[in-house]
This record gives structure tokens, C-alpha cells and sequence, in this order.
């Protein structure tokens, strides 16, 4: 189990969570509070280590067309 | 004999009821004793539905005499137990849904049933299609044929189970994270997550309506273009699913990987990759290489950002539970409710964000794909895992090579690349652009009629 005094910048602190849990309103066991925060900061890592600014005009849509395929082959 | 019957192919069955060498009500009859057998050990099933299978299997006879063409006729199937079915129970995996009877049949059951299979059953799922059933549960999880004390991988577990033990020649999953592929992966089988759209969500429990995907699981990449093709098409029920037309995935299945540019991404994907699998992998693409196709390297520059995908998933997933989380929160595994629950600490702007992130590693992989024509890429990471290290309840995910094809959306087929030291299989996923899911499973046949994976059989079925 990792060490909640060993956090990166971009990492999720005990306390923290306990507030997103305040916030929510949900009640997470004390003994799984570990698991939870391990599960939170791994998912949110490449979020938080975006710069919005960098794909400004990303939207959050994706859209399933085919591809033009044609005969790709060598 | 029971072993020739329960491990034969789509086409060989076909053939043989067409000739009457055999008949379904004998197919049936021989599953139904294996899994009489079998099935105490290995927990595939959490429904047997033994005459609504013998009479399923009546209907195909008649159809049959009367000539009806149908390939999927007289098939025995079974359905992972997130799919509704009509007057059957449809558990879930879960407390909360274990004596629930829908009054409806999911669109792709109905499809199915329609196409002539034989329903045999319900088959169990990690509870809810995301948590592994601790001891205790109300559900027993299933076991891995090759070996009962590893998981079979999930969450169709009991699809992956059944089909590696020959008690069903076709089955239903649903794949959010890797559901599909990843018990094909440890259970030495075939899953293909059709592109996000192609096949109907109708009628199925909800994991995650951005990244869940339906399609089958069968023991090949053609009994997968069998099943895909009664499957495929637009249904109205499904607000996201696609008006593409279904092309016919049997008539180029045999065109093989002559020209065919394979890209594989060396970044991300081989992380964490234990030396065997990456050993089997290589292999396969030295394989398809002397099939001629041709074999490079690409990138997908985002490909990191994958892990964001649980932002996604989890947020969901709360916003389908939530009621029952905050209610009847006994009802749920102790470990699942907790992960449930840590979907609703996340913000609204880090969901979008996400979702921001999806849609760069969806453009970076279609860039990718603009110049070959499938992705490949090792499954998992291993063989399956023993159930004595995932019950311990601090088990993290691991990495996941499946969950940027939930992502992207994209087709991909996991199938066997041989097996591990210890006996567990090894497996390759195969991807590619949207709606050209006859291209990766031309690719997948290819490489099974070259190979011989995919016709081993656990020790368990002896």
C-alpha cells in the first residue's frame, strides 16, 4: 500500500478525498479508503496531467464513421 | 464422441445436421450432460434452461427438414446474465437482480433466438458486469477450465468458462474495459468487441453507456463472423446504435493476410507484459508475416492518457447505481460497492476532461490505422490469475491493454497465441477501423488456420 506521505503533485491526498466523500455524500468504509484513493488518483492522473489549453478544440464527442478503406492492401 | 460434438464448429455442425448425421435435439442432449458433469465444478451457468433448450432444439429439427438455410440453426448458445430474456431470470451477478424475471427479450437474445440457436442458459457474470464475486457471494464466480484455481477472467466469466469446457458452442458478453476479450484471453477462446454502435445495447444491464460494447464469444474467429453476422444492424431501441450496413463477414473470411499491413504500437501496450506473453506474441506476428502479410511499427501518441477511461466508467456506472448504492447498499459485493461509490467523487469537469481524452487517443488511433489496416497488440498482460491474488480485496486493476478499444471503439478480436509454462492460454488482440470487423476477423482466421491454439483443450473437459 502505497505511503500517503509519499505523494506526487498531480497525486490524490487522504484529505482531499475525504472531502470529495464529504461532498457526495456517500459513505466509503474506512478500510477501503486506500483502495478508493488508489482507484481515484490512477484515473485522474492523465487528467490532471493535462493542459486544457493543449487540445483546445478537442470536443468531448467521438464519432464512429467508417473509414475510407478502398483496397489498402500492398 | 461427446467431446467431438461438444467442441465442434459452427460450419461442421451445420454441415453434419444437413446431412443428417446428426441432429440438434443429440447436440443438445450431449451439452446438457457435460454441463450436468461439468458445471459443478467449473460455475458457468447461473441459469439452466434444459427445456426451453430441448425445445428450441425440436424447433431446428423442423426447420431443417423443411430446408431452412439459416447457419445459426440448431446452434447451442448461452447468454451472459446481463441480457434480458423473457420469462427467464436475468440476475446480473448480482443480490439486487437474483429473482428478477423481465417480461422482454434484449434485442440481440431475440436476434438469436430468431436466427434458430438453442438457448441453454444463463451464464454467470462478475456482478454487475465489473465486480468479482468475493467468497460468500450469492453467486459462486466461475472457474478457469485449464486450471479451476485461476479466474477465468471476466466479467463474462461464465461465458469464457463454457466455452473453453465445451459446455456451449456460442455465447453473449459485453465488454466495457475488456469483458469480452479478456476472459477469451485466459480462457483460450475467441471474443470480438465489435465497433461501439454495431451491435444493439438494447435490453442489457448497463455498466457504462460510452464505453459498453456487445458482441460474441465463440472458440474462433469464424464461428465469431457466424454469430456477428445474425447480430450486426441498426436498432431503433439503442439510441447509439449505427445505421452502417452489415456486410456479409463469411464471404471474405478465407481471403487471408497476403498484403496486409499490420501495425503493431510498442509503446503502452507492451508495459508490464509478462516475457511469454510478449515470447507468443512475437511468434504470431512472425506468423502472420510468413502468411504475407507485412508487419511495422506505429504510434498512438495519447495512448497514455488510457487510464482516464476509468473516469469514464466509474462516473457512469454511479450515475446507473445510484439510487440502489445510497438505498440498498447491502445488497451489492462489499468490494464493487466501494468502486461504485468512488464514481461519484469525481467532478464534472474531470468527466469531461476525460471524455476531452477519449476523443484524442479516438483520432490518434483512426491517424494510426490511416496507414495499416489492423492494430495488434498482446490481450492482457499474462495468464489469468490466481483466484488467491484477486480475492485479496486491495488488488489493484492492472494495467489495461483492452480498455483503448473501449476507447476508440474500435473492432478487435482477442484470440489464443499458445500458452504459458503453467498451462494458462496467452492471447492477441486484433483491431481495427470502425465497421471493418470483417477485415480483423479474416485476420484472425487466418492466423487459425495456420495454427492450432484455438482447437486445445483444458484438462477439465476430459
Amino acid at each position: 500500500m502505497a505511503d500517503p506521505n509519499e505523494l506526487t503533485p498531480n497525486e490524490l491526498t487522504m484529505d482531499e478525498l475525504r472531502e470529495r466523500i464529504r461532498v457526495a455524500g456517500i459513505t466509503v468504509a474506512e478500510h477501503r479508503l486506500a483502495m478508493v484513493r488508489r482507484l481515484l488518483a490512477d484515473a485522474l492522473a492523465p487528467v490532471r496531467a493535462l493542459d486544457s489549453r493543449t487540445i483546445r478544440t478537442v470536443e468531448p464527442a467521438v464519432k464512429f464513421v467508417p473509414e475510407a478503406k478502398g483496397d489498402s492492401r500492398e | 464422441m461427446s467431446d467431438d460434438i461438444a467442441y465442434a464448429t459452427i460450419r461442421e455442425l451445420g454441415t453434419r445436421y444437413r446431412k443428417r448425421e446428426i441432429s440438434p435435439v443429440e447436440v443438445t442432449r450431449t451439452l446438457l450432460e457435460r454441463i450436468e458433469k461439468l458445471d459443478p465444478i467449473l460455475h458457468a451457468f447461473v441459469t439452466l434452461t434444459a427445456d426451453r433448450a430441448l425445445e428450441d432444439a425440436r424447433d431446428a429439427e423442423v426447420a431443417l427438414r423443411r430446408g431452412d438455410e439459416s447457419p445459426l440453426l440448431g446452434i447451442p448458445i448461452a447468454h451472459k446474465d446481463i441480457y434480458l430474456t423473457r420469462g427467464i431470470r436475468t440476475t446480473g451477478g448480482s443480490a439486487l437482480f437474483a429473482d428478477w424475471v423481465p417480461d422482454e427479450d434484449s434485442t440481440v437474445v431475440r436476434r438469436w433466438r430468431e436466427a434458430g440457436t438453442v438457448m441453454l442458459g444463463k451464464l454467470i457474470t462478475h456482478e454487475f458486469a465489473f465486480g468479482i464475486q468475493f467468497p460468500g457471494h450469492r453467486f459462486p464466480p466461475a472457474r478457469n477450465p485449464w486450471n479451476v484455481d485461476h479466474i477465468p477472467g471476466g466479467s463474462s466469466s461464465g461465458s469464457g468458462a463454457a466455452l473453453a469446457a465445451g459446455l456451449t458452442v456460442g455465447s453473449l458478453g459485453s465488454d466495457t474495459g475488456g469483458s469480452i476479450r479478456g476472459p477469451a484471453a485466459f480462457c483460450g477462446i475467441a471474443g470480438l468487441k465489435p465497433t461501439y454502435g454495431r451491435v444493439s445495447r438494447a435490453g442489457v444491464v448497463t455498466l457504462s453507456w460510452t464505453l459498453d460494447h456487445t458482441g460474441p464469444m465463440a472458440r474462433s474467429a469464424e464461428d465469431c463472423a457466424f454469430m456477428l453476422q445474425a447480430l450486426a444492424g441498426h436498432d431503433p431501441a439503442d439510441p447509439a446504435s449505427a445505421r452502417e450496413p452489415v456486410p456479409d463477414y463469411l464471404a471474405g473470411l478465407e481471403g487471408g493476410v497476403k498484403g496486409l499491413r499490420v501495425g503493431v504500437v510498442r509503446d503502452y501496450f507492451f508495459e508490464q507484459v509478462e516475457a511469454e506473453t510478449v515470447a507468443a506474441f512475437e511468434r504470431a506476428l512472425g506468423e502472420l508475416g510468413r502468411l504475407g502479410a507485412t508487419v511495422r511499427d506505429v504510434t498512438i501518441p495519447s495512448i497514455h492518457a488510457t487510464p482516464s477511461f476509468m473516469v469514464i466508467m466509474l462516473t457512469e456506472a454511479f450515475s446507473y447505481h445510484e439510487r440502489d448504492l445510497r438505498e440498498r447498499p447491502e445488497l451489492y459485493g462489499e468490494v464493487l460497492r466501494e468502486k461504485l461509490m468512488a464514481g461519484g467523487l469525481f467532478r464534472a469537469d474531470e468527466y469531461v476532461q476525460a471524455q476531452r481524452l477519449r476523443a484524442q487517443i479516438r483520432e490518434d488511433t483512426a491517424r494510426a490505422l490511416q496507414t495499416v489496416d489492423v492494430l495488434i497488440t498482446p490481450t492482457v498482460l499474462g495468464p489469468a490469475p490466481a483466484f488467491k491474488l484477486v480475492h485479496d480485496p486491495d488488488f489493484p486493476f492492472a494495467k489495461s491493454n483492452m480498455g483503448p478499444f473501449n476507447i476508440s471503439g474500435l473492432p478487435t478480436l482477442a484470440i489464443p497465441t499458445g500458452f504459458s509454462s503453467s498451462g494458462l492460454p496467452l492471447s492477441m488482440q486484433i483491431s481495427g477501423r470502425p465497421f471493418d470487423e470483417a477485415t480483423v476477423l479474416r485476420t484472425g482466421h487466418a492466423y487459425q488456420r495456420a495454427t492450432d491454439w484455438h482447437r486445445r483443450r483444458p484438462p477439465v473437459s476430459a
